[in-house]
């Protein structure tokens, strides 16, 4: 059977990686282990979510692990990462998050994905002692009295204002519509975005028009969206699958103005589920574009692929969660390992170079505007515009 | 012929109560006083557990659903339901779960006699079906209502139960739950009730024609399930302590019915064998990572396979006399 | 007003595909395929792979498709549900069988195909123009093969011996038995036969939709509720269920301000039910 020669090749590649990585681990392997947890969607509708969360965090440790491990306070640490699929069900996420945290002894968890699971691990987290940062949006994660959460990227609720302004500025936006996936997550998201281009003087067409998780046809929500004739229509907390259709019907049915969305894409999926329709389509995205990336951030694409079995550009912003958590431990110190309190006194004054970037830029906890404390990673609000199949960066904004 | 009920031989005699009264106090040695003591201090264990007898719990309820012949897959709308009634209650009113719990059964129950009055006129696969859909219709339902409301959908920062908050004081919760719905349930199907529902569940028309409302009965079993699934729903809204329209999905309602079939439909253990299996089973498969949900389809598979009428009937040992009869 | 018109035309063909294929194993086996929308996601992978990564053209990578997804029908139902279906003492039993082996496809084509979102180049390009309406030409192509396959299943069905046989089984599994059909036969080549209606169901939606590894389960709903609609078991209900259901949606999204559409379309569902419980065409329930 087709697909079953599928899995072995693919099964082939897993099962070099890790033999790969075994390998790499070996030199450091008399030296203690620092194991960090993942915990995220790996499976189902939104498994690229939280997959794509767990490659990045083996390809990252795969890296250190061949340089000897991650060394703080002068003991070099082998980086074990600890996945586990929470498959979106806050009573998975919820075991999940004990297991690691007591079965393992974990402090640090990457995750999870949406703000359901997010808001029920909070409980374990604080209780246990263990700081997680979630790709989830909700506000109340990040704000105290909670303390233990750090976003680990951009929210839409900050890059959608930054893109907003720029294409009411330089490409003469004046009216917006918004579209958005039936989901708590997307919806939040939308509400955001609504305020943000209202409170820029941008005219919104129409913010009610929503799909179904499941659509197998974007025509008729876009034949609506379309109809209102918007200069930009802004796809909500989209997710990389559903994107590329919708641009897609929207360029069919006519559509001549900006799309634009607030969440990160994959040229690929791009380029295979829309082609040219998808030019000029405006995403944010990490560091991955060839003008932009370092060295580094290169041989991390190279590493990922060998992990995934192909790169992904949604990990150009999922890429920055492993790495600064090692370079806070190496900061706060070897106590930090074990007790969190170390890392959160760490975060306020830490910073770094961003090593995924060519420019010498810092990198550093940020969110006191949003969340009255540092509580999300620095990450660069890099926009890019896709063309002829790949994404070109338009401008790099930061959040502050 | 096909559609049929074929009526299982071994179909349970109405046994005596002392039966039950004494495995229920085994099963409740083994979960209050066994598992504390083995598990006590294992947190990641007690809440799999804790998982496991709410699951377990609202699983009963579609067994009673089961028991007069329906298939049942809207326990996930039923949660809901109840998780957000303990919810409103909780962080708008100041009510809190003890008040809360049965507030929300009794909700989830009027919902599901409300909702049950008119599907449950559909059997088989069809009634199967519209409780599927009603899953989601209620998914669809809240989600609607926070944007009609102005107000999000989301419901955060729940407070625990007064007097619970460690993992231990929660799974001991759970676990009292699950034995005070096991003793309810195994009461019903040795009462007259239960007769009741088997004979509806062996011929609802020669049910109706020897006199029973079978209407009226249909909906009592259909606003128990729902009870109890509303029930399950409440203790998870302060147990996460966060309640959302994606909490529960289509894969909740089909997981809960699925226990069932596992453990055996013909027997009031059989949700209860069944939840815990797959629930275990689905975490020591976690140490496998990316092969977890494979293998757990394969188990479900092979379950089926070799054990078609569910786990209890192993000992029955009738396997190989199964009917011949296509 | 045409652009609805057009949408639910598109709609209601595709759909029409993914409720046959449920509905034909439903009526032979009397079976709830969970593992339906895996199936036709597993066909929309072939297409994928025989027409987008190796560039083979479209009429063989359909037919491949169909190919693949009916083997897999059949070696569930030789396998796997005949054995269930004979010694279970309740036929419902099949049903965690049914949401066994949906799991393991949709888990499977994880592993084997990754995680990410595929799609296919446009098999016709240019867009015609419909009153107001706009008409992507890969969009009618779509429409015209499930309007032909559609039809050739309906011949098929009703003209030849093996599609009799199955329509009898459907109706009475004992009398065609005692007749002397080869039920078991029957029973396989329907699985099959369903399975493969899904493959090509999902190698003409990633045309249009593109397709990944967790789109099954969401598609089982839809056609769920278009076998519903229609009445389970009945081909023609099928269709019907297809049509109302496509429509439903096209007007839907287009008049029905928010999130509303599907919630209506539940609602409506359950208040038709109440009505008649046995769908538009199905026969009355025992």
């Amino acid at each position: 059977m087709a697909n079953g020669l599928h899995a072995t090749r693919r099964g082939v590649l897993a099962g070099a990686g890790a033999a790969a990585l075994l390998a790499a681990s070996r030199p450091a392997r008399a030296e203690s282990v620092l194991k960090i947890g993942v915990l995220g969607v790996m499976s189902g509708p939104a498994a690229s979510w939280g997959l794509v969360n767990k490659y990045c965090a083996q390809a990252t440790a795969a890296m250190w692990n061949e340089k000897g491990g991650v060394t703080i306070d002068g003991t070099a640490y082998r980086i074990e990462i600890v996945p586990i699929d929470d498959k979106n069900d806050p009573k998975l996420a919820v075991s999940g998050a004990e297991r690691l945290t007591e079965q393992d002894g974990i402090r640090y968890i990457i995750g999870p994905n949406v703000d359901t699971t997010a808001a029920s691990v909070r409980p374990v987290a604080e209780k246990n002692g263990a700081i997680y940062f979630p790709y989830a949006f909700s506000k109340a994660l990040y704000t105290p009295p909670a303390g233990n959460a750090v976003l680990g990227m951009i929210a839409s609720y900050q890059a959608g204002p930054i893109i907003y302004r720029f294409l009411r500025d330089s490409r003469g936006v004046k009216s917006v519509a918004f579209v958005a996936r039936n989901e708590s997550d997307p919806l939040n998201q939308r509400k955001e975005g609504v305020e943000a281009a209202k409170k820029l003087g941008l005219n919104v067409v129409s913010s009610d028009d929503t799909y179904e998780g499941g659509t197998t046809d974007f025509f008729p929500v876009m034949s609506k969206v379309v109809s209102g004739k918007p200069d930009l229509i802004v796809l909500s907390g989209v997710a990389p699958a559903d994107a590329p259709l919708l641009v897609k019907s929207a360029r069919e049915l006519g559509f001549k103005g900006q799309l634009s969305t607030e969440t990160a894409q994959d040229a690929k999926v791009l380029r295979e589920g829309a082609g040219n329709a998808a030019d000029g389509f405006i995403s944010v995205g990490g560091a991955s574009t060839p003008e932009i990336a370092s060295d580094y951030m290169n041989r991390f694409r190279d590493r990922y692929a060998r992990v995934a079995g192909e790169w992904n550009d949604e990990a150009g912003t999922k890429v920055y969660a492993l790495e600064i958590i090692l370079a806070t431990l190496q900061k706060a110190g070897r106590g930090a390992i074990g007790d969190v309190a170390a890392f959160k006194r760490t975060i306020d004054t830490f910073s770094m170079r961003n090593p995924f970037l060519r420019e010498d830029k810092p990198l550093a906890y940020v969110g006191t505007a949003y969340f009255g404390q540092k509580r999300q990673i620095g990450v660069p609000m890099v926009v890019n515009e896709f063309h002829d199949g790949a994404f070109r960066t338009l401008f790099i904004g930061s959040v502050e | 012929m096909s559609g049929s009920y074929v009526i299982a031989p071994g179909s349970p005699p109405a046994r005596t109560p002392l039966r039950h009264v004494a495995a229920a106090a085994a099963i409740g040695l083994l979960l209050l006083l066994a598992v504390p003591l083995a598990l006590g201090r294992a947190p990641y264990w007690l809440d799999v557990l804790t998982n496991a007898c709410i699951l377990s719990f609202a699983s009963l309820g579609v067994w009673v659903t089961f028991a007069i012949g329906r298939i049942n897959i809207a326990q996930g709308a039923f949660a809901m339901i109840g998780g957000y009634t303990t919810a409103i209650l909780a962080t708008r009113f100041g009510i809190g779960f003890w008040f809360g719990l049965p507030v929300s059964a009794a909700v989830a129950a009027v919902a599901g006699i409300l909702l049950g009055l008119p599907i449950l006129r559909l059997r088989g696969v069809y009634f199967a079906m519209i409780t599927l859909s009603l899953t989601e219709a209620v998914r669809l339902a809240f989600l609607s209502l926070g944007a009609a409301t102005g107000g999000g959908t989301d419901i955060v920062n729940i407070p625990t139960p007064a007097g619970i908050g460690s993992p231990l004081a929660f799974y001991l919760l759970a676990a009292v739950l699950l034995l005070l719905g096991l003793l309810a349930v195994w009461r019903l199907d040795a009462s007259r009730l239960g007769a009741v529902f088997r004979a509806m569940r062996q011929n609802e028309d020669l049910a109706a024609s020897i006199g029973i409302d079978v209407a009226r009965y249909r909906v009592i079993a259909f606003a128990v399930a729902s009870a109890m699934g509303g029930a399950a729903g409440s203790f998870f809204a302060v147990f996460h302590q966060n309640i959302f329209p994606a909490s529960y999905t289509i894969q909740d309602s089909v997981n809960v019915m699925l226990y069932c079939f596992l453990g055996g439909l013909d027997f009031v253990l059989g949700p209860i064998v069944g939840a815990f299996l797959l629930v275990i089973a689905l975490e020591l498969l976690t140490a496998l990572q990316q092969y977890q949900a494979l293998l757990y389809g394969v188990l479900m598979i092979a379950a089926m396979l070799f054990l078609p009428n569910g786990l209890l009937r192993l000992r029955l040992a009738r396997l190989r006399r199964g009917g011949e009869t296509p | 007003m045409e652009q609805i018109i057009v949408n639910g035309v598109v709609l209601s063909a595709t759909y029409a595909l993914v409720a046959l294929g449920i509905t034909l194993i439903f009526s032979i086996m009397n079976l709830l395929n969970f593992a339906h929308g895996q199936i036709l996601m597993i066909g929309g992978f072939m297409v994928y792979y025989v027409y987008g990564v190796f560039g083979l053209p479209y009429a063989v990578a359909l037919p491949v498709a169909a190919v693949v997804t009916g083997l897999i029908g059949f070696g569930f139902e030789v396998l796997l549900f005949r054995r269930v279906v004979r010694v279970a003492t309740r036929e419902e039993n099949s049903m965690l069988l049914a949401v066994g082996t949906a799991l393991l496809l949709e888990n499977l084509a994880l592993f084997g195909f990754g995680e990410k979102q595929r799609g296919v180049p446009s098999i016709v390009g240019g867009v015609y123009r419909v009153g107001a309406a706009f008409l992507p030409a890969g969009r009618l192509l779509v429409v015209l093969i499930a309007l032909a396959l559609i039809v050739a299943l309906l011949l098929f069905v009703q003209y030849t011996r093996p599609g009799r046989a199955m329509r009898a089984l459907a109706q009475d599994r004992e009398v065609t038995y005692l007749m002397g059909v080869d039920v078991e036969r029957i029973s396989a080549l329907g699985f099959a036969l369903g399975a493969g209606l899904a493959g090509i169901a999902g190698g003409l939606l990633v045309t249009l939709s593109g397709v990944n590894a967790g789109i099954g389960t969401a598609l089982s709903t839809k056609a769920f509720i278009m076998i519903m609609i229609g009445g389970a078991g009945v081909v023609a209900g099928a269709i019907l269920g297809a049509v109302v259901l496509g429509f439903a949606e096209a007007v839907g999204y287009a008049l029905i301000p928010g999130s509303t559409t599907y919630l209506l379309i539940f609602v409506g569902l359950i208040l038709f039910l109440v009505l008649r419980p046995q769908g538009i065409m199905g026969k009355p329930q025992r």
